[in-house]
């Protein structure tokens, strides 16, 4: 494996590199995180422990790859070999307490209060959004991990066939149930924004 | 092994009403939302709801089902700390 990464990194370069193509992948990492564990704590316990790995294990990575693919290999692997095991239940979280950035901003107004129409819109991007967050959340963790990686980060089905550890027709199929799932999930709320049945 | 695949899959809507295409259509459905279908699937599918008025709208929820994640979930705030607690962690397990 070393071979292939040709000689040894000194501390110095490791760091570097380590600040430079792994650190930026932290945002989309905590929320995989804590989109598995739906808990802060554990998420950031998560997170650490990757990075951790990822440090010690930074030979193996090729420069130049894809370091948000290696990332979040390591850290659904992290999840499912300990974490998964000593993790609580599925806890219930108030949602809107992290979730909340949104809000956060028309506390502070001291010209008093936001016009009436900014207010309305904003409540209803939050309804979606917390709508959305809990059918997401009430699915089985599989699923809920495939809409992750495709539909909030991006990734395609040949990373996420690499970052999942299965054929890429396992990909398809997980996706497509998970979305049946969420789509049932979210049939009520769907109705009114368009959908028949 | 697409068929194979395709059978094992998606088993064959009971609907007798439904066409062999149609069929095809809802399996490129997640493909073409997520710019996976090759450019013969795409022209297949393209080709195939400018004519067929219930896939042109199974392909519009699929889309709408993405955006609402894709437009919706909303990100949580990484912690300030965590940045910190990680270098530091680094250097203490050296
Ligand atoms: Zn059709």
């Amino acid at each position: 494996m070393s071979e292939q990464t040709g000689k040894q990194l000194s501390k110095e370069e490791k760091d570097a590199r380590f600040e430079a193509e792994l650190l930026p992948v932290l945002d989309p990492l905590y929320n995989f995180a804590y989109r598995l564990t739906l808990d802060e704590d554990d998420a950031n316990d998560l997170v650490q422990e990757t990075y951790l790995k990822a440090y010690r294990f930074f030979d193996y990575f090729e420069q130049g790859t894809n370091a948000k693919a290696w990332l979040f290999r390591i850290l659904k692997n992290s999840f499912i070999n300990e974490f998964r095991k000593k993790s609580k239940q599925p806890a219930k979280v108030d949602y809107s307490e992290v979730e909340g950035y949104y809000n956060s901003e028309d506390v502070e107004g001291e010209s008093g209060v936001a016009s009436t129409t900014d207010m309305r819109t904003e409540s209803v991007q939050d309804l979606i959004g917390d709508e959305v967050a809990s059918a997401l959340n009430a699915l089985p963790v599989d699923f809920r991990t495939v809409i992750i990686l495709c539909d909030l980060e991006g990734f395609t089905y040949e990373e996420m066939a690499k970052i999942l550890d299965i054929p890429i027709g396992t990909v398809r199929s997980r996706l497509h149930r998970a979305r049946n799932s969420l789509k049932e999930k979210l049939e009520k709320y769907a109705k009114s924004m368009g959908y028949n049945n | 092994m697409e068929a194979k695949y395709t059978e094992e899959v998606y088993p064959k809507a009971p609907d007798d009403a439904r066409t062999a295409d149609c069929e095809q259509i809802s399996n490129l459905l997640d493909l073409m939302i997520d710019g996976e279908a090759s450019p013969e699937e795409q022209r297949f599918f393209n080709h195939h709801i400018e004519e067929c008025i219930s896939c042109f709208e199974n392909h519009q929820k699929q889309k709408l089902l993405k955006g609402l994640v894709t437009g919706h979930l909303k990100r949580v705030i990484v912690p300030q700390s965590l940045v910190h607690s990680i270098k530091a962690k680094i250097q203490e397990t050296l």
